[in-house]
């Protein structure tokens, strides 16, 4: 038998924290030993808002926790509330227009010479992402994440892991990863049938049911790359596939009569839109970081998009953040986005077409245009590690109108739908215990 | 255009290898909170869901983190 | 002044201090930079010595031990701290008050041991928890001396290689690669970092029968306590010179030295010293700390 013995106590960690402030002159009273059991906390707050269009407020909260040694739990929540008007796709004419409203209880009209918009929009949105990052080996790693998202007419769920290999001592790093989505939409109202007509109220559309799904997978392959001391990029390739109901339940297009005047056909004017069931995309997305002698630092990345819609996009983003004394650091923003339009985009459709036409929409997201960014961002690091920012962008969408579907009056009209939005955010970053400490403080207990 | 992206980006690649490994004890900078690939993760989440639902592309960071009904 | 010489691939500065051979190790090929790190090297480690050196009448340690309430500048503040927190961490073994005793004992290699009454009249001059500390203000009752003897050596060595770093942030941008420096004060080492080539700094010690052990630093530093040549004989048994504080005796079975490798050369220092303090127990207490070391038993 053994006798229990006392081994004289570990006393390097205190010792260690006892000679740092003495070496320093800054103290870690308890803090070496305390620190990495505490939550990482962000939050933001976001105010979107299009003139005259769409208004958004969304929060998001995530925190995460080291639960083992280099292994962590981040979990997401975010909710968002939607009102306001949106684009139908039907086109602005000389005279006023009158339009179902999608659930079949009443109508919206839009002036003459107006962008029809349905003023029907209100949504809620709750939606949770989990993710745990983990690693697998010395050099491997693992995060893996489901997400939920609901809506009233909406609802998503996926699953995600993403491989990440490290090469090269540690310079260089492969990822891989797959994600599966299956959604499921509940139109107010119900499914229309495509290129059915919009019967006038109190009429109701012809519907194929109460619900549809899609499903979307995705794979991703990349490269990471250290290249110096103070700069990385990273190249992706990514291809996915969408199947199922693609269609938005919700957008029309405009049926003018077969003389080319540019006048709307007399009866039922208005079909729903409808898309091909299934969408293969491609992407290769660039990414490089550097850091200046100044400490500033310039993100900057590159996106190509193509898919089997027929539609291309380019997409440039820069982020140069200046970093000030005392913590300060602003970070100008500009984006630019180009897109190509799909293959079966139009503005308006010839009486018959609707007949003829395997897909059509009008919905100004699959047409022709250039989106403009402009933002910046201010941000101030607290000593003790807590970083509050705000940022305001300006978003411009400017589109282009298809001469082919320009015909006869209007040539005078303003087709596409340009747009004209703002962003507000505000975001707060803390530790757990700053955050107690702080509350501790406001309530004085 | 397609071709020419290609090049570009296995260019850029190439040059990569050929460079002489940063060493863990010279990775201060590269540890920074602002050198990271994703410096603020919830400013990528909220412009990623803002241009899902204005334009018809997405992706090409990375996969996972849900959808919506708002495309 | 430091003599410099230039060896194979780095540059090696020389000076005497704290009674010690010393040196400058400085990892570049550029001449003057390898003379400005030593040169702030070797005056951090000056001024160090100037200050808290107890042979000296003109320095803030006299001015504590003559007894009497005064203010402490912010450095002499933090070691007074640092000896606080070492002082409730070793259960009263480390003590900067107990230099005293040296009144009583010489470790001279001789048999002349003091007697029982001498070191039972300096005992009430012992004892950390007497001496009125807080911060700045320090009240040292008459006959009590405080000494830094124990850390500062390694205090030094860390200090210099700070102020090189302090002096290498300045004169170059951030991103350019690093100078390795090495700090040796006596056989206590302190580093900024691994070697230009990513190698750890060879370090060997004289383990006493000329063999001669090796290991490679990456970071932190090294010391080394205890002193084979200081020790009493009489009738057989020999008095080591750690004498522990609370008894005022030497403390029985302690190694000859103890090196200990740590994360600065303050640390290593306290870990050597208290180990030596816990005699026969000194293994027991390094293995309970999970640092490399190496113990030296001989006679």
């Amino acid at each position: 038998m053994q006798l229990k013995q006392t081994s004289p106590r570990n006393i390097r960690r205190p010792l260690a924290a006892a000679t740092c402030s003495l070496l320093t002159g800054v103290s870690h009273a308890g803090g070496l030993i305390a620190s990495g059991n505490n939550w990482k906390i962000d939050s933001a707050l976001m105010l979107y808002a299009e003139k005259d269009r769409v208004q958004l407020a969304e929060g998001v909260l995530q925190v995460g926790k080291e639960i083992d040694d280099d292994e962590f739990v981040n979990v997401r929540m975010v909710a968002d509330v939607l009102t306001g008007a949106s684009p139908n796709g039907a086109i602005p004419i000389d005279s006023a227009q009158t339009f179902t409203r999608p659930s079949g209880e009443g109508t919206y009209s839009a002036a003459a010479n107006k962008t029809p918009l349905d003023t029907s929009f209100r949504d809620l949105r709750g939606a949770l992402n989990v993710e745990w990052d983990k690693p697998l080996s010395t050099y491997q790693r693992g995060i893996f994440s489901a997400s939920l998202s609901s809506e009233q007419d909406y609802l998503s769920t996926g699953i995600a892991a993403t491989f990440a290999q490290d090469l090269n001592q540690r310079n260089t790093t492969l990822t891989f990863g797959l994600s599966y989505n299956r959604d499921s939409v509940m139109p107010q109202g119900g499914v229309p049938v495509g290129l059915s007509t919009m019967p006038p109220f109190p009429a109701t559309k012809t519907t194929t049911g109460s619900s549809k799904t899609k499903n979307v997978a995705e794979a991703l392959f990349g490269i990471t790359q250290v290249i110096s001391r103070q700069s990385l990029m990273q190249l992706n390739y990514s291809w996915g596939k969408s199947n199922g109901y693609l269609t938005d339940p919700y957008k029309i297009l405009s049926v003018l009569d077969s003389n080319l005047s540019g006048d709307l056909r007399a009866s039922n004017p208005y079909v729903f839109e409808k898309r091909p069931d299934s969408r293969a995309y491609q992407s290769l997305y660039w990414k490089g970081v550097h850091q200046f002698a100044n400490e500033n630092v310039l993100n900057l990345s590159y996106r190509y998009f193509w898919d089997d819609w027929g539609i291309q996009s380019h997409t440039v983003d820069v982020r140069y953040r200046f970093d000030f004394k005392a913590h300060h650091y602003l970070q100008p923003h500009l984006r630019y986005y180009q897109q190509g339009k799909a293959d079966f985009y139009r503005q308006v459709l010839i009486d018959g077409e609707e007949t003829t036409l395997a897909a059509a929409s009008a919905d100004y997201r699959l047409g022709e245009f250039v989106t403009r960014t402009i933002g910046l961002k201010y941000g101030y690091e607290f000593k003790n590690g807590a970083e509050i920012n705000f940022r305001m962008e300006v978003i411009t969408q400017k589109g282009k109108d298809q001469a082919a579907d320009a015909v006869g009056k209007l040539q005078n009209q303003q087709l596409f739908p340009n747009n004209e939005a703002y962003l507000l955010q505000a975001g707060v970053s803390l530790d757990s215990d700053i955050l107690m400490k702080v509350l501790r403080g406001l309530f004085n207990y | 255009m397609k071709i020419r992206v290609l090049i570009l980006a296995c260019s850029l690649l190439l040059s990569a290898c050929s460079l002489a490994p940063v060493k863990p004890w010279d990775r201060n900078i590269l540890a920074q909170q602002k050198m990271q690939l994703v410096a603020d993760p919830l400013e990528i989440y909220l412009d990623e869901h803002t241009y899902f639902s204005k334009e018809a592309s997405s992706g090409g960071q990375g996969v996972g983190g849900g959808g919506c009904g708002c495309n | 002044m430091p003599r410099l010489v230039r060896r194979a691939d780095y540059f090696v500065g020389q000076f005497a201090a704290m009674a010690s051979d010393c040196e400058v190790l400085i990892d570049t090929d550029n001449q003057a930079l390898a003379q400005s790190i030593c040169i702030c090297a070797v005056s951090e480690v000056t001024r160090l010595e100037h200050k808290y050196s107890r042979y000296r009448d003109d320095n803030i340690l006299y001015r504590i031990n003559q007894g009497g309430r005064m203010e402490v500048d912010e450095e002499t503040a933090r070691l007074l701290d640092y000896a606080q927190q070492l002082h409730t961490l070793s259960d009263g073994l480390f003590d900067v008050t107990s230099g005293v005793l040296r009144r009583a004992w010489h470790f001279d290699g001789s048999d002349r041991l003091p007697s029982a009454e001498q070191v039972e009249a300096l005992l009430p001059l012992i004892g950390w928890h007497k001496v009125y500390w807080h911060k700045p203000e320090i009240h040292l009752a008459a006959g009590m001396e405080i000494d830094f003897g124990g850390i500062g050596k390694e205090y030094a060595a860390d200090r210099a290689v700070l102020a090189v770093n302090a002096l290498l942030a300045e004169q170059t941008n951030h991103y350019d690669q690093q100078t390795p420096v090495l700090v040796n004060l006596g056989g206590d080492l302190a580093i900024n970092g691994p070697r230009r080539n990513g190698a750890g700094w060879q370090v060997a010690f004289d383990n006493g029968d000329k063999q001669t052990e090796g290991f490679s630093l990456q970071q932190g530093g090294v010391a080394t306590s205890g002193d084979s040549h200081r020790y009493l004989q009489k009738d057989g048994v020999r008095y080591s010179h750690v004498l522990d504080p609370r008894s005022g005796w030497p403390v029985k079975h302690a190694p000859a030295t103890v090196t200990v490798v740590a994360n600065s050369c303050t640390d290593a220092g306290m870990l050597s010293t208290l180990a030596l303090l816990h005699g026969a127990e000194a293994e027991a207490f390094l293995r309970g700390q999970g640092v490399p070391y190496w113990v030296r038993t001989e006679c």
